[in-house]
């Protein structure tokens, strides 16, 4: 599998004369290279409850550590998830890249290769160097897609992603650097059996490092600020596979560390680690969804949708480690939470890719991302439009597709698991379990926008109404993931058996296919205390919907006198044109209005009246949002910084004598501080 | 019980629900009409409209696509999907092993309600008018801030049930019925507040209206036609009964446990009585109020998340 990325990225170098020849060589070594990452991770998850691990030793690099691989039920999961929106990217990517490319191949091809198999190696590293290694290289390989295309918006973009992302790596090397010096050893096998003797503080000092250092790569609130730059800069599959998977690398990283390697010998996890994990997850989901409502930019209002589906994801993990290893009705719900996280990994993937490609086949036909210059694709588009609205049917988490399927189960882990806490905790799992509720209408109202003002209505501008439909290449990768979205949702039953390896790896205990789908495949269910409990077949849910369409459809079509007839729509007797469709920012207002205190909005209204006030002339809006973690946080952060730096300044003056005092000063201080003992 | 038998019962409720819900709109408006001293409409008016309205042809806008014609389609079959899982006249006694394919709990129903008005916006864009625009952007509003308050409801019933499944939920609140504490009665309030959202009447939305300033989700109706224009009105009748049934079912539970013809019949009875009276509520409050201002409906909606936040504090403090 990494050979075949190695090979990918190599035939790009080799045939640098032709653009064409290098993409599809490249994006075949993709493709390759992701199916072998498929069979890998269903061979590595078949195996059961215990799952099979894979180890290979690699050779020597350096002289202190010794590096291999080691793939286990949790890395192979997200290798299939990895994996799954790679197939995708690559059949998508040498039409896309054809039609908007504008960056060099050599460099794309190599990129995109390159973080798809750090990517892959992150998830198989079986130590803390290897582990270190690979992100560094996501990290380098995302950022050189990211300003590929080049012009001063990515530079930007791409700056302020690097920075965060060597922040957060920073915390991450200090994390494994004092674990890997208390274990005498980089391997995580034996970081695992010296973590046992960490002291209490010392754990949760370490979990939290780790969880900022991740959760800047994870992009959660308030670390959020480089994702909605840096993702819509890149290519559209790339995007997709930076929001749909790299994300996960990191949630990757937050399971391992939290629940495995960190976690305490025996008996429930720190309390503070679920709660912190819930609190933050539910704060993204929130804001990361209100954030992206306000987006007219299709790519930035998905890159906004990351977050609130990376906090939906940490809720449920949050939830499994409050709940794990409490004994009783509480580790099957703990299961139950930690299972629904993991499908809506998955489910994540699935759309996410879906919808950016989407957003991508919406650009490479109108080199256009403003909402308010598109419209009415979707006579020209229909394909990609319907495919669109399966992503955003699943994003909005509405049966019957598999957005759904992950949140009823995070709802029910939140709502049972908060009746089984009771209590303060009991209480905010099923707050939290209504912000997701809130989250989950949020979304919905986003897309209908997003998806209305794109798709529907007329075009408003030429290059909209010019559009024709996209290469079938890339029309296949956008079925392949919308099939993923309706598998998942109307059997999800058969997807729990590969979410047992995993489950079983972190928690112990029975796996989700003995729980969830303890009364067959094609029921779920999840068990309250005493015998109570729900069940739901989405099956026989999908099929009783599909029936009743059929029905209602028969009954519409059924032949009547008067014919069906187009008329243009009123629009109170004046001539109908695009200006009289909803905009985005229309749409958006009511809500903008009620969250104002959040949106800060800022608008400037010019008009220019006739003779009496009733005629206007001519009228100039402007107006926009903020995001408060960017103003509130790190511009003062930033601001802070100027002043130091600027006081430092004005006491370097140069003069020697000056600075012999401030090292006699500082010799003075560190005395002072550490010389006594 | 058979493999069939609860299927057949939902599907007999779904049937039940679907075709009474005009019946219940009638009721309301003929109740109002008297209250403001009106003769009114008889009763069966919504049939002869949607009867009417089937029998037409369509005019379509010229801008609209296929999604147009698929929206109002999957609008009807997904309220009907909500319709078979409130339990109405029967409610299994033991939680969740009634069927062996269980259709689906409370979760469910509130995502096929959120998916028929998902699709209902997404029709209404496609016209191409302002007012299906504005009718669009106000409903997917009201909507986000329904839909956490509702499921808290439905939350600070089933952390006592144990269980978010509906028929377990109404079987196991008829076992221990007189017991109906603070909790309740802050939820059940909370649940009334919803109801006047929910099926779109004053002081939220103002059904009687085709002016703009004041319509939701009449806006969003107004470039449909012919069967298209019957799918989403009955639509409309639907999900009012469907909510009207969640109220029953969550807070009023006098459902039998049994399937036995007398039983059903007793069922049926009482359903038509506490329908009646939440009719008699709904009609009430709409003569006597007047619609509030659209940025008032947060505050309006805000008193029954408090109290649904109360209630489930409550029960679990």
């Amino acid at each position: 599998m990494i050979g075949a990325y190695a090979a990918g990225a190599t035939a790009s170098l080799l045939a640098p004369r032709s653009a064409r020849t290098a993409r599809a060589l490249g994006h075949s070594g993709l493709c390759v290279g992701a199916l072998a990452g498929v069979a890998l991770a269903i061979r590595c998850t078949a195996g059961g409850a215990s799952g099979t691990t894979l180890r290979v030793e690699l050779p020597s690099l350096f002289p202190f550590a010794h590096l291999s691989l080691v793939l286990d039920g949790l890395g192979a999961f997200f290798l299939l998830v990895v994996s799954i929106v790679a197939v995708a990217a690559a059949v998508y990517g040498p039409a896309y890249l054809r039609a908007h490319g504008t960056g060099s191949p050599a460099v794309e091809v190599l990129g995109i290769n390159l973080f798809v198999g750090s990517m892959a190696l992150v998830l198989c590293a079986g130590d803390a160097l290897t582990f270190l290694l690979a992100w560094e290289g996501m990290t380098l390989a995302s950022y050189t897609l990211v300003v590929s295309e080049g012009g001063e918006a990515d530079a930007h973009a791409g700056l302020v992603y690097i920075v965060m992302a060597h922040a957060g790596t920073a915390l991450l090397m200090v994390v494994f650097l004092s674990l890997a010096s208390h274990a005498g050893s980089f391997d995580f096998a034996a970081i695992r059996a010296a973590a046992t003797a960490l002291s209490g503080p010392e754990r949760s000092v370490l979990f939290f490092l780790a969880l900022a250092g991740l959760g800047a790569k994870a992009g959660v609130v308030p670390l959020h600020v480089w994702l909605p730059l840096a993702h819509p800069a890149a290519p559209s599959h790339v995007s997709a596979l930076m929001s749909g998977v790299m994300l996960k690398v990191a949630l990757y990283g937050v399971l391992r560390l939290g629940l495995d390697l960190l976690a305490p010998a025996a008996g429930p996890l720190p309390p503070s680690w679920g709660w912190t994990v819930l609190v933050l997850g539910s704060t993204s989901a929130v804001i990361g969804v209100l954030y992206a409502l306000q987006q007219h930019d299709l790519k930035r209002l998905l890159a906004f949708h990351s977050v609130e589906n990376v906090g939906i994801i940490l809720m449920g993990i949050g939830m499994a480690m409050l709940l794990a290893r409490r004994g009783g009705a509480a580790d099957a719900l703990a299961a139950l939470s930690l299972a629904a996280a993991l499908l809506h990994t998955l489910n994540h993937a699935a759309f996410k890719g879906l919808l950016f490609l989407g957003a991508g086949s919406v650009l490479s036909a109108t080199h256009l991302r403003n909402m308010e210059q598109l419209g009415g694709l979707g006579r020209r588009m229909p394909w990609t439009a319907w495919l669109f609205l399966t992503g955003a049917v699943a994003i909005s988490a509405l049966p019957p597709l598999n957005g759904f399927v992950s949140e009823w189960m995070t709802f029910q882990a939140l709502v049972l698991g908060g009746g089984q806490l009771r209590g303060g905790a009991g209480l905010a799992a099923v707050v939290a379990a209504s912000a997701l509720a809130l989250t989950g209408g949020l979304a919905a109202a986003c897309f209908v926008k997003a998806f209305g003002v794109t798709f529907l209505g007329r075009p408003r501008s030429a290059r909209a109404a010019e559009a024709v439909e996209v290469a079938p290449s890339m029309r296949a990768a956008m079925i392949l993931l919308a099939a993923v979205c309706v598998v998942v949702g109307v059997v999800p039953g058969y997807v729990m058996s590969l979410l047992d390896a995993p489950v079983v790896r972190l928690l112990g205990g029975a796996g989700p296919s003995a729980l969830v789908t303890v009364r067959g495949p094609l029921v779920l269910s999840a068990l309250g205390a005493a015998g109570a409990g729900t069940a739901l077949s989405m099956t026989a849910a999908a099929a009783l919907f599909a029936a009743l369409a059929l029905l209602v459809w028969g009954i519409c079509a059924w032949p009547r006198a008067a014919a069906r007839r187009l008329a243009p729509t009123w629009t109170c007797g004046m001539t109908p044109q695009s200006r009289f469709d909803y905009t985005a920012t229309a749409f958006a207002k009511p809500l903008r209005f009620i969250f104002a205190a959040l949106y800060r909005p800022r608008r400037e209204v010019e008009k220019e009246t006739g003779p009496t006030p009733y005629v206007l002339r001519r009228l100039r809006w402007e107006g926009d949002v903020v995001d408060l973690a960017e103003t509130e946080l790190y511009q003062r952060l930033q601001a802070g910084v100027m002043r130091t730096a600027r006081a430092v300044r004005s006491r370097s003056t140069g003069r020697i004598h000056g600075y012999i005092a401030y090292v006699l000063i500082t010799l003075l201080l560190t005395l002072l501080a550490f010389g006594r003992g | 019980m058979g493999r069939a038998t609860p299927w057949a019962l939902a599907l007999g409720q779904m049937a039940l629900l679907v075709l009474l819900g005009p019946l219940v709109t009638g009721v309301i408006q003929k109740l109002k009409a008297r209250l403001q001293c009106r003769r009114g409409a008889g009763i069966l008016q919504p049939y002869r409209d949607l009867t009417k309205l089937l029998r037409k042809g369509t005019v379509q806008a010229d801008t609209a696509g296929s999604f147009f014609r698929a929206v109002p389609v999957l609008v009807l079959a997904s309220t009907c999907a909500a319709a078979a899982l409130v339990p109405v006249l029967f409610a299994p006694p033991a939680a969740g092993s009634a069927s062996p394919l269980p259709l689906g709990d409370a979760i469910l129903l509130l995502g096929w309600l959120a998916l028929g008005r998902f699709l209902t916006a997404v029709g209404a864009l496609d016209a191409g008018g302002a007012f299906g625009g504005m009718g669009a952007s106000r409903e997917m509003t009201v909507a986000t801030l329904v839909e956490p308050v509702l499921m808290l409801v439905v939350f600070s019933v089933s952390v006592v049930a144990g269980t978010t499944d509906l028929g377990a939920i109404a079987g196991h609140l008829s076992l221990r019925r007189g017991s109906f504490g603070a909790p309740d009665i802050l939820a059940l309030f909370a649940m009334l507040v919803l109801l006047l959202a929910e099926t779109g009447r004053i002081p939220v939305d103002n059904p009687d209206t085709h002016l703009e300033l004041t319509m939701l989700h009449e806006g969003m109706l107004l470039e449909h036609s012919g069967p298209g224009l019957f799918c989403l009105v009955l639509a409309h009748h639907t999900k009012q009964i469907v909510v009207m049934a969640l109220v029953q079912a969550l807070f009023l539970p006098w459902i039998p446990a049994s399937t036995a013809p007398f039983a059903l019949a007793l069922g049926l009875g009482a359903f038509a009585a506490r329908t009646l009276v939440l009719a008699i509520f709904l009609a009430l409050v709409e003569s006597s109020y007047a619609k509030l201002r659209f940025f008032r409906l947060p505050q309006f909606l805000g008193i029954g998340f408090l109290s649904a936040f109360l209630a489930v504090a409550l029960r679990l403090l």
